[in-house]
């Protein structure tokens, strides 16, 4: 591993980062509209709810949460893509970059455009909601944030396996493929809410696990249930897939860059 | 000494054979010529040799180490440029030839980037968007990023194609003279063959994947005895044609001129029977054969 070439990866997409609308988009702007749209409209179903529960904050966490999760499986996929779009796949892996590499820096550059975006949504929300999501969460926060970012992980590993294997004509996985784990991960309601068969989906998957704990937190905060509810096995649980999950990812990530390399789909590909 | 040697290279997509069998070895200092038609399995032959291609059967092995097992010390020593590749172009041209020296883990970069820029008159455009650049500097700035690490081994996949001819004369003698100075090996593929006979010491003919010739520009050129000779009758065209049909001359008219393609040992011997004739030309020129005939021909399957 050399740390100058990781550095070398992180810094260049960080270089683009300011220069891209689209990429600030995603980091700030629709994060922003998202907490502006859901504020209001809790707030707004809040005034006629008859519990004295905060919906909103039920719902503006599941969001930030939510958002761990769905920009850190873009990132990873998106900044491979970038190396596509631009003609420069060849030029990187031609160097000494090994892909291990190459996903460390994927991930290093993920943590600090994602922590970026959850302190301006931690701050957006307390300004216009008074939700604050350190002082709710309090130390559960990093443990959750840890389990969400290894399964945003795992599924961008898994899209960008997708995209070595099947070319850039699948690069809409990108963007969409973690939307379909969003219903089963009950990020705003309950699992109980699922139908059966539903329930027996969220089960496999380990966000559902953090955001039912997450509401077991607020719920504790809220005086609703007795403080010392959290199920800490549900929070094992999640680990444990979340871990099984990543390895099978990266192992998946490893055949298909290998694969790619075998059939020219590497080059190919730009 | 050679610093890259390819033995028994093959290369199958599918049925398909895109590289078949073929051996190259290249010295210290020497610039190889990889030449072919379209589809002849050039591209394919150095994207092996870069390791994003993994070849279906054969060994490569580089400073003497075996290509797979030390990619990471052996691609420190390399670098590449393509005329298909590209840079990204929201990166100003610093940024990206610093990501590069990053990657390569070039010691002191800031100063080495410097240098370049200022070697390829790039100093006004350093701040500059990758996007910004025309295809002349962009073409300078790929070479820049070839030059990063002061390769040992540097394969260029067709570099000066879209260039104007003064850039791409800079461009080889940029070469020339990086290899006169640091024993850089350079493999280079080229469609341009006045090009590759001013800079390539030796040249390799690639066609359907196999190599079908190996020589020096001029043993190539060397293996064609036949030229061409540009006559200009000022009258008699009709007299002169009979006679060059009475002899069985292999000729065409092109503008007002006359070409007989015959052996260069009988241009003699043409030249006498034309005089005996008294068929007058007013203008003779004779064109030695090229590399281009070669490829020709070669393309053709006339050798």
């Amino acid at each position: 591993m050399s740390i100058q070439r990781i550095f070398a990866i992180v810094i260049r997409h960080i270089y683009v980062w300011p220069r891209s609308m689209e990429r600030l988009m995603w980091s700030f702007g629709w994060p922003f509209v998202d907490i502006v749209i859901w504020g209001v409209t809790m707030s707004y179903l809040q005034k006629s709810a008859t519990s004295s529960f905060s919906f909103v904050n039920v719902i503006l966490g599941g969001l930030i949460l939510w958002t761990i999760i769905w920009r850190t499986a873009n990132e990873m996929a998106i900044n491979f893509l970038d190396e596509v779009w631009n003609k420069n796949l060849i030029n990187v892996f031609s160097t000494p970059l090994r892909p291990a590499e190459f996903i460390l820096a994927m991930v290093i550059l993920n943590f600090i455009k994602l922590t970026l975006t959850i302190i301006f949504m931690t701050i957006a929300s307390w300004l216009f909601y008074k939700f604050n999501i350190i002082a709710s969460f309090g130390f559960f926060l990093p443990i959750l944030f840890f389990n969400l970012l290894m399964t945003g992980l795992a599924f961008g590993l898994f899209v960008l396996a997708l995209i070595l294997r099947f070319g850039v004509s699948v690069q809409e996985l990108a963007w969409s493929l973690v939307a379909f784990i969003q219903p089963f991960s009950c990020v705003f309601y309950p699992l109980s809410a699922l139908p059966e068969w539903g329930q027996k989906i969220a089960k496999f998957i380990p966000s559902t696990y953090v955001f039912e704990e997450m509401r077991t937190i607020l719920f504790a905060k809220s005086d609703l249930i007795a403080k010392n509810t959290v199920n800490w096995s549900n929070l094992w649980i999640s680990m444990i897939l979340n871990t099984i999950y990543l390895t099978f990812a990266l192992w998946f990530f490893y055949q298909m860059f290998e694969n790619a390399r075998e059939n020219g789909r590497l080059i190919k590909m730009q | 000494m050679d610093v890259l040697q390819a033995k028994n290279l093959t290369k199958k997509f599918g049925k398909f054979i895109a590289v078949d069998n073929i051996s190259l070895s290249l010295k210290e200092g020497e610039i190889l010529g990889l030449l072919g038609p379209n589809g002849a399995g050039k591209t394919t032959t150095i994207d092996m040799l870069l390791g994003i291609l993994k070849s279906t059967s054969g060994e490569i092995s580089m400073f003497d180490l075996p290509f797979e097992k030390n990619k990471v010390k052996i691609l420190k020593q390399m670098n590449f440029s393509a005329a298909y590749v590209n840079l990204p172009w929201r990166l100003t041209v610093l940024e990206n030839l610093y990501t590069f020296a990053r990657l390569y883990e070039v010691k002191d970069y800031i100063g080495k980037v410097e240098k370049l820029i200022e070697e390829f008159k790039m100093t006004k455009l350093k701040n500059e968007l990758t996007l910004k650049l025309s295809s002349g500097q962009m073409t300078r700035l790929y070479l820049c990023k070839a030059f990063i690490n002061d390769p040992k081994i540097l394969l260029l996949d067709e570099p000066t194609a879209f260039l104007d001819p003064d850039i791409a004369d800079f461009t080889r003698k940029y070469i020339l003279k990086r290899v006169k100075q640091s024993k850089t090996s350079v493999l280079f593929t080229s469609h341009n063959m006045p090009e590759v006979n001013e800079i390539c010491d030796r040249v390799i003919f690639l066609n359907q994947g196999k190599i079908i010739a190996e020589d020096t520009p001029e043993g190539l050129i060397r293996k064609i005895k036949s030229c061409k000779v540009r006559l200009f009758f000022a009258s008699d065209t009709k007299r002169a044609e009979t006679l060059l049909n009475n002899f069985n001359y292999k000729f065409w008219p092109d503008n007002k001129d006359t070409i007989i393609e015959l052996e260069e040992k009988n241009v003699g011997q043409l030249l006498g029977r034309l005089s005996l004739a008294k068929l007058k030309y007013t203008q003779i020129t004779i064109d030695k054969p090229t590399l281009e005939d070669f490829f020709i021909k070669i393309a053709r399957k006339k050798i």
